[in-house]
C-alpha cells in the first residue's frame, strides 16, 4: 500500500567560522575608463559567489555590471578571503569587497569635490556619473579619474571585514560563536510503499530567510541544489567506514540523487534584512540542505505512524521497522 | 604493443590517428585532441560527466575504447555551436542558471540534445529520465530541467515559423 505524509522541520545555522576569526579582504580598483577591477580571494566553486561580488561592488561604485571584472582566488594577486565554506563568503567577502568599493568610491568623491567644488557628502555616483543630490552632474567619473590620473593620485580602494565573534566559555559554552544565523523551514510530501520500503519524496517547500538575495536566481539554485542533497541524506547515502576504509568509494556503491530522485522543489526566498551583511544579506550554501533529512523523516513518520532514528531510510530499514511494529 | 589506425570524425572534421588501442575515448578526446570540455567523473559508466555523442546516440565515453570509435562520428560539447553562436541548449541552460560548478553541464547539454533531436516536445518526466545518467551535485536539476524545457520551447517555435 502507499501511504502519503507530510513532514516539517525548521533549522538555524550560525555564518562563518565558529567562535573564531575569519576575516576576509578585497581591493577595489577603478580604472582609467570608469570600470573597476575586483581583487578578492574568494573561490567560486559554482555557488556564484564572483557574479555576486561584482554586483555588490557596482551597486557600491554606481557602475554597472557590466563595468566589473571580478580577479578571485587567485594567490598571485588577490588578497586572503578566507575558505568557501562555512556559508561565508556572501556575507564575509561581500562586506571585505563593499567596503573597499566604498573607500574607492570615496577617492573619487573627494577628487570630484574639488573639482566641482560642491560638499563631498552631497556627491554620489548613479551609472558612470557624478550626481549632486537628486540631479545628474554631467561629469562622468572617468573625468575624474582622469584629473586623479594626471595629478598622481590613484583610485584603489581596499576594504576588510572579520565577523564580530567571541570565544566560547569553555565551562558554560556561552558566547557569541557567530556574527549571525539563517532560518528556514522546510515541509517535504512523501510516498511511502509499505510493500516495497521505499520513499518517494513528491515535495518539498523550502522557505530560506538569506537576509537579502543580492542575486535571487542563484539563491533558488542554491536552494534546490541543497534539497538534492538533504534527499540522499535521508534516503541514499551512507558513509560505511570498516577498519578505517570506506566502503562505498565509488559512485557505483555511493549512491546520490538523479534527476529521478529528486522532487518538485519549490523555494521560497525570505528576506529579513541583516543589517551586519552587505546590502542586508547573510548566507544560504549549507542551511539549504540541513532541514531536508529531518523533514523527510518527519513526513514517513507522518505516513507510517512510526518514528525512525538511523538514516538514510533504505527500503530495507523501513521494512525492518513496519514488521517491528 | 602495435598502435591502433584510427579514423572517425569528431564534430565534423576528420580525424586520423595511431594511437594505444587500450585508450579509451576519453582519453582520446581529452588527451589527444584536447577537447577538454568533456569530463572525467567517475571513470565507471556511473556519473555521464564523459558523455559524448556517438552516431546519434549519448554514450559514457569512459566506457568506450578507441577502437570502437573507428569509423564512427563523434559529437562533444565543443561541436554543437554553430559559427560561433551557442546552441539553444547553451544558451537556455545559461539562462535558467542550470550551470553551477559546471562539471556535469557538457554531458547535461548533449543528454538533453540527444533528447531533443529525438523528441522536441518532451514531458517532464521524459527530460528527468533522459538526463538521470548524468549526475548533478549542485543544482538539484530543478533549473536543468526548465533549460530544457526553454530549449525546448525555443526549438518548437523556430521548427514552427520554418514550416509557416
Ligand atoms: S566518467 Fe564516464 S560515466 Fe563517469
Ligand atoms: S553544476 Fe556542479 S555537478 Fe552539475
Amino acid at each position: 500500500m502507499k501511504k502519503r505524509g507530510y513532514g516539517i522541520a525548521n533549522m538555524w545555522y550560525g555564518i562563518g567560522n565558529t567562535a573564531n576569526h575569519n576575516p576576509s579582504g578585497a581591493f577595489v580598483d577603478i580604472l582609467d575608463d570608469g570600470t573597476a577591477i575586483v581583487l578578492t580571494g574568494c573561490a567560486d566553486i559554482g555557488q556564484g559567489s564572483t557574479t555576486v561580488l561584482a554586483q555588490i561592488a557596482a551597486e557600491t561604485l554606481g557602475i554597472n555590471i557590466e563595468d566589473v571584472v571580478v580577479v578571485a582566488a587567485d594567490t598571485e594577486v588577490t588578497p586572503d578571503a578566507g575558505a568557501t565554506s562555512a556559508s561565508r563568503q556572501t556575507y564575509v567577502s561581500g562586506n571585505a569587497v563593499r567596503l573597499a568599493a566604498k573607500n574607492a568610491r570615496e577617492q573619487v568623491l573627494a577628487k570630484a569635490s574639488e573639482e566641482l567644488n560642491i560638499q563631498a557628502e552631497r556627491l554620489s555616483i548613479y551609472q558612470g556619473q557624478i550626481w549632486v543630490g537628486d540631479n545628474p552632474s554631467g561629469v562622468m567619473i572617468k573625468e575624474i579619474i582622469t584629473q586623479c590620473r594626471s595629478e598622481g593620485v590613484l583610485t584603489l580602494g581596499h576594504g576588510s571585514f572579520d565577523p564580530v565573534t567571541t570565544k566560547l566559555d569553555s565551562e558554560t559554552g556561552q558566547g557569541i560563536p557567530y556574527a549571525t544565523y539563517a532560518f528556514a523551514t522546510q515541509v517535504a510530501e512523501v510516498e511511502v510503499d509499505t510493500e516495497t520500503g521505499i520513499v518517494e519524496v513528491k515535495k518539498i517547500v523550502a522557505a530560506h530567510d538569506v537576509g537579502k538575495a543580492i542575486n535571487p536566481q542563484n539563491v533558488e539554485g542554491q536552494i534546490e541544489g541543497g534539497c538534492s542533497m538533504g534527499i540522499g541524506y535521508a534516503l541514499l547515502e551512507e558513509v560505511v567506514v570498516k577498519d578505517g576504509e570506506i566502503q562505498g568509494p565509488g559512485m557505483s556503491t555511493y549512491l546520490i540523487p538523479t534527476a529521478m530522485d529528486v522532487s518538485e522543489v519549490y523555494p521560497i526566498i525570505i528576506e529579513e534584512y541583516e543589517a551586519s551583511g552587505p546590502y542586508g544579506a547573510k548566507g544560504v550554501g549549507e542551511p539549504a540542505l540541513v532541514p531536508t533529512a529531518a523533514a523527510i523523516a518527519n513526513a514517513v513518520a507522518d505516513a507510517l505512524g512510526i518514528r525512525m532514528y538511523e538514516l538514510p531510510l533504505t527500503p530495507e530499514r523501513i521494512i525492518a521497522t513496519i514488521k517491528r511494529k | 604493443m602495435a598502435e591502433f589506425h584510427l579514423e572517425m570524425k569528431v564534430n565534423g572534421k576528420p580525424i586520423v590517428l595511431d594511437v594505444d588501442p587500450g585508450l579509451r575515448l576519453l582519453d582520446v578526446l581529452r588527451d589527444i585532441l584536447h577537447l577538454t570540455g568533456t569530463k572525467e567523473g567517475c571513470g565507471e559508466g556511473e556519473c555521464g560527466a564523459c558523455s559524448v555523442i556517438l552516431n546519434g546516440k549519448l554514450v559514457d565515453s569512459c566506457l568506450v575504447l578507441a577502437p570502437q570509435a573507428n569509423g564512427q562520428e563523434v559529437i562533444t560539447i565543443e561541436g554543437i555551436a554553430q559559427n560561433g553562436e551557442l546552441d539553444s541548449l547553451q544558451k537556455a541552460f545559461l539562462e535558467a542558471g542550470a550551470v553551477q560548478c559546471g562539471y556535469c553541464t557538457p554531458g547535461m547539454i548533449l543528454a538533453a540534445k540527444v533528447l531533443l533531436d529525438h523528441n522536441s516536445t518532451p514531458s517532464r518526466l521524459e527530460i528527468s529520465k533522459s538526463i538521470s545518467g548524468n549526475i548533478c551535485r549542485c543544482t538539484g536539476y530543478t533549473k536543468i530541467i526548465q533549460a530544457v524545457e526553454i530549449a525546448a520551447s525555443r526549438i518548437a517555435t523556430k521548427e514552427g515559423a520554418d514550416h509557416a
